[in-house]
């Protein structure tokens, strides 16, 4: 055994094998973040006629770990735009204190300039995001901007830790870009479609895409925040449950549920 | 002694054999020429409210503001130099913002006016500057409840450290009054600029050291005031801006806010009418 | 070679509080050949009268535009404006760069004031001598502010500044009711018969020493100047009850000869 001051307070090495000294990297060029650490999982939004529905679990994981039950992922900036955020969690909070600072500066005259509209907080968050990752120190998220743009139309983008954006009449981050996504293209496949979609409708398939994701992500949580935007404000709920969820699936999945082998 | 032709008062930062920096004293005349500025602090809020006096037919009625917000819950106004009061401004929100990158939280009012006071100072100490040529009343609410843990993120723990202290209760409204010296006070009622006497002397009679007089009752007193101030100063016309801060549970949630125009209206109405009272006391007087 | 004591720099108040070093600076706006504006409901406009530095020289730029909504009309020292104006085109920039937003005509300003403010507290530099008008559309509608050496501006329903715009304004003054109602044209016309108002008999406004701008909720910034100029001066000459030898009725079109 290694009685040198280098190895105290270190895991045996003949036991759980050497440590990864990569990690105390004392040369070399410098690094930032290489991967997210507390996370949140999808986000999922779609356009409908009148505005648009977004909404995210309140869960943060650490790594598998279901660290904190109670987050809230969804944030209303003004009365015209909520914005949803996915991945790194601590990036997400550096974001909202940004944003505050952003609603207050915009805020210290209400009668010289209009409120900032959806676009153009994503056209904001785009230069933030675009800029951090070309200084090789991104923000791991990946963000859903909905709400009304400038003439008051619904409008729905996503920026992610590239400074990649996208825009569709349905998104989703994560997990949710993979099974929620062919599910919420069902009912709304283009933008003639978005204008024809009622707000219940909207309302309707994302609860359901929040159950299926319930069922197939192992990082998400049956609890749920759920936004609104539309011409009359933002209808921002946390907290929600899901509601009737049906395991009778799980029987038939070999690894799934009670049947392990 | 007379500052005039003996040197002394030609540079910032110099004393006089006296012991006076006249650059200052001279800086407090430039705010004693601008239009009546006062603050209210009353029971559940404060009250800023200024006498702007309509120098041209030429300017658009109601824009042109002259009290400002700093971060959400505070507001300036000032009376001297526009310009200097602009700057005054943007430096106040720069504190405000620094304070909440250091310390997640709105800066208190009352820190705000230091840190106010000391950068008002610093331009009283050297020749490369000159001092403001403002007089700022600085008022605020600081919150009563709890700050949420980081933002919108979470409600943090409930119980153990950074848990909740049932119903714990601080904050509550402050008025701070800045001069070009950087030397500041805490006030129950302050005034500045052109009106300043008549206006103090209101103020006085107020009785606000007692802590009864509602925000709404302040508005009022406030107009009432300015309109009593500038017939004293035989200036023309004049615009009234007020705006106020209210607690979390009063009209304007905690933010400083505009006074909304219903009761600003209002409260011009009885200023007149209070006037106009006292004018017929006088003939009355005058009769017997 | 001062005047009195307390003038020779902007660091300096005198006994009764005044900078003198700003208020020469603001004397130097009134050196600079006049401009005028106005705002309806609809639209901003601008308009100056330009000089002539000598007989083979062109006429000084008094109208620069900014953004596709807004523009500036400068009477002072020109190198100032220019410094100025460039300054206003990269806020105007950086507000579509960074929101994809058309910058406020009230943040601009305020930003132009910040800027000239620091030029009357420090020492070391000098205050900018030149006035502006600022006119542009944006969310809130027409704007016109004026703005000062000293780091002011203020918001008006008409202004005029430079040489000789007292008259000007006195006549803007007299209209000052009528301006919210007027279409693009007439408010056009008002300003340039303020423009008029401000010149003595035997000064004409011509094909090319006037230019016009004009922005509206649904147009462009526009920079008039030449034959376009034209149709708006004779209607402006027609109301003021004068005319010219140059716009008479059998001159031939297309314009002005000195």
């Amino acid at each position: 055994m290694n009685h040198l001051p280098q190895a105290w307070g270190r895991p045996r090495d003949d036991v759980y094998g050497p440590y990864n000294n990569s990690y105390l990297q004392t040369s070399g060029p410098s690094q930032h973040t290489q991967s997210p650490i507390v996370t949140g999982t999808s986000v999922l939004a779609i356009k409908f006629k009148d505005g648009v529905v977004i909404a995210a679990d309140n869960l943060a994981s650490y790594g598998s770990l279901a660290r904190f039950t109670d987050v809230k992922r969804l944030l209303r900036f003004n009365s015209r735009a909520v914005i949803g955020f996915g991945g790194d969690v601590s990036d997400m909070q550096y974001l909202t204190r940004l944003l505050s600072s952003l609603e207050i500066n915009e805020n210290y005259s209400v009668t010289s300039s209009t409120e900032l509209a959806a676009n153009n907080l994503h056209t904001y968050l785009h230069k933030v995001m675009y800029k951090r990752r070309s200084d090789f120190n991104p923000l791991w998220n990946q963000i859903l901007i909905a709400g009304l743009d400038v003439a008051d139309n619904p409008y729905l983008a996503s920026v992610d830790l590239l400074g990649t954006t996208f825009s569709s009449p349905t998104l989703a981050t994560g997990f949710g870009a993979h099974l929620a996504v062919p599910i919420m293209r069902r009912v709304c496949p283009d933008e003639e479609a978005a204008k024809e979609l009622t707000q219940e409708q909207a309302v309707e398939t994302v609860r359901e895409c929040m159950k299926v994701l319930f069922y197939r992500d192992a990082r998400s949580l049956d609890k749920y925040s759920i936004a609104v935007v539309t011409k009359e404000g933002v209808d921002l709920k946390h907290g929600e449950k899901l509601e009737k969820q049906s395991w009778a699936f799980a029987e038939g999945i070999r690894g799934y549920g009670t049947q392990v082998n | 002694m007379t500052s005039i032709g003996t040197g002394y008062d030609l540079s910032n930062s110099v004393f006089s054999p006296d012991g006076r920096n006249f650059q200052v004293e001279y800086a407090v005349k430039a705010v004693e020429n601008g239009g009546t500025a006062i603050g209210i602090r009353c029971k559940d809020g404060v009250v800023l409210a200024l006498e702007k006096l309509v120098v041209s037919k030429l300017l658009k009625h109601g824009a042109n503001k002259r009290i400002a917000t700093v971060d959400r819950n505070a507001g300036i106004v000032s009376s001297g130099l526009t310009p200097d009061g602009r700057h005054f401004v943007s430096r106040a929100r720069d504190e405000a913002a620094q304070w909440r990158k250091l310390y997640k939280a709105p800066i208190p009012t009352s820190s705000l006016a230091n840190r106010m006071g000391s950068y008002v100072q610093a331009y009283t100490l050297y020749s490369s500057v000159r001092p403001f040529g403002v007089t700022a009343i600085i008022g605020g609410w600081d919150a009563e409840d709890e700050l949420p843990v980081d933002g919108m993120v979470g409600s943090g723990p409930s119980v153990g450290s950074g848990g909740k202290q049932e119903g714990s209760k601080k904050g509550g409204p402050s008025l701070y009054m800045i001069e070009p010296s950087g030397l500041y006070w805490g006030y129950y009622g302050a005034a500045t600029g052109k009106g300043r006497q008549s206006a103090k002397s209101e103020l006085e009679k107020l009785d606000l050291a007692a802590g009864n007089l509602t925000l709404e009752e302040g508005v009022k007193e406030a107009a009432r005031i300015l309109y009593f101030a500038h017939e004293d100063s035989k200036d023309k016309e004049f615009e009234l801006e007020m705006t106020w801060i209210s607690s979390k549970d009063g009209p304007t949630k905690g933010r400083h806010e505009e006074v909304p125009k219903e009761l600003r209206e209002e409260a011009e109405r009885l200023a007149k009418k209070a006037l106009e009272g006292d004018e017929d006391d006088e003939d009355t007087k005058m009769e017997e | 070679m001062f005047r009195n004591n307390y003038d020779s720099d902007t660091t300096t108040f005198s006994p009764q509080g005044r900078l003198f070093q700003v208020e020469y600076a603001q004397a130097a706006v009134g050196q600079g050949s006049i401009v005028v504006g106005a705002v309806s409901k609809s639209h901003a406009v601008l308009v100056a009268l330009k000089r002539q530095a000598e007989e083979l020289s062109s006429y000084q730029k008094k109208i620069i535009q900014i953004d596709s909504h807004l523009g500036i009309a400068l009477s002072g020292l020109a190198a100032d404006a220019r410094v100025l104006s460039n300054f206003m085109k990269q806020q105007s920039m950086a507000s579509h760069m960074t929101y994809d937003r058309p910058i406020s005509i009230a943040d601009i300003s305020v930003r132009l004031c910040d800027r000239a403010q620091t030029h009357t507290q420090h020492a070391g530099s000098r205050p900018y001598g030149v006035g502006l008008l600022i006119a542009g559309v944006d969310g809130k509608g027409p704007h016109l502010f004026e703005f000062q050496p000293s780091g002011d501006a203020q918001e008006m329903v008409a202004a005029s500044i430079g040489a000789r715009s007292q008259a000007a304004r006195t006549f803007l003054e007299d209209q000052v009711k009528e301006f919210e109602s007027m279409d693009e044209a007439t408010l056009i016309t008002y300003t340039l018969r303020a423009l008029i108002r401000s010149q003595p008999e035997d000064k004409v406004l011509s094909y090319d020493n006037t230019s016009i701008g004009v922005v509206g909720l649904e147009k462009s910034f526009k920079l008039l100047e030449g034959e376009e100029i034209l149709e708006h001066v004779k209607r402006a000459y027609r109301l003021e009850g004068r005319a010219p030898e140059e716009y008479s009725e059998n001159a031939d079109e297309g314009g002005s000869m000195e």
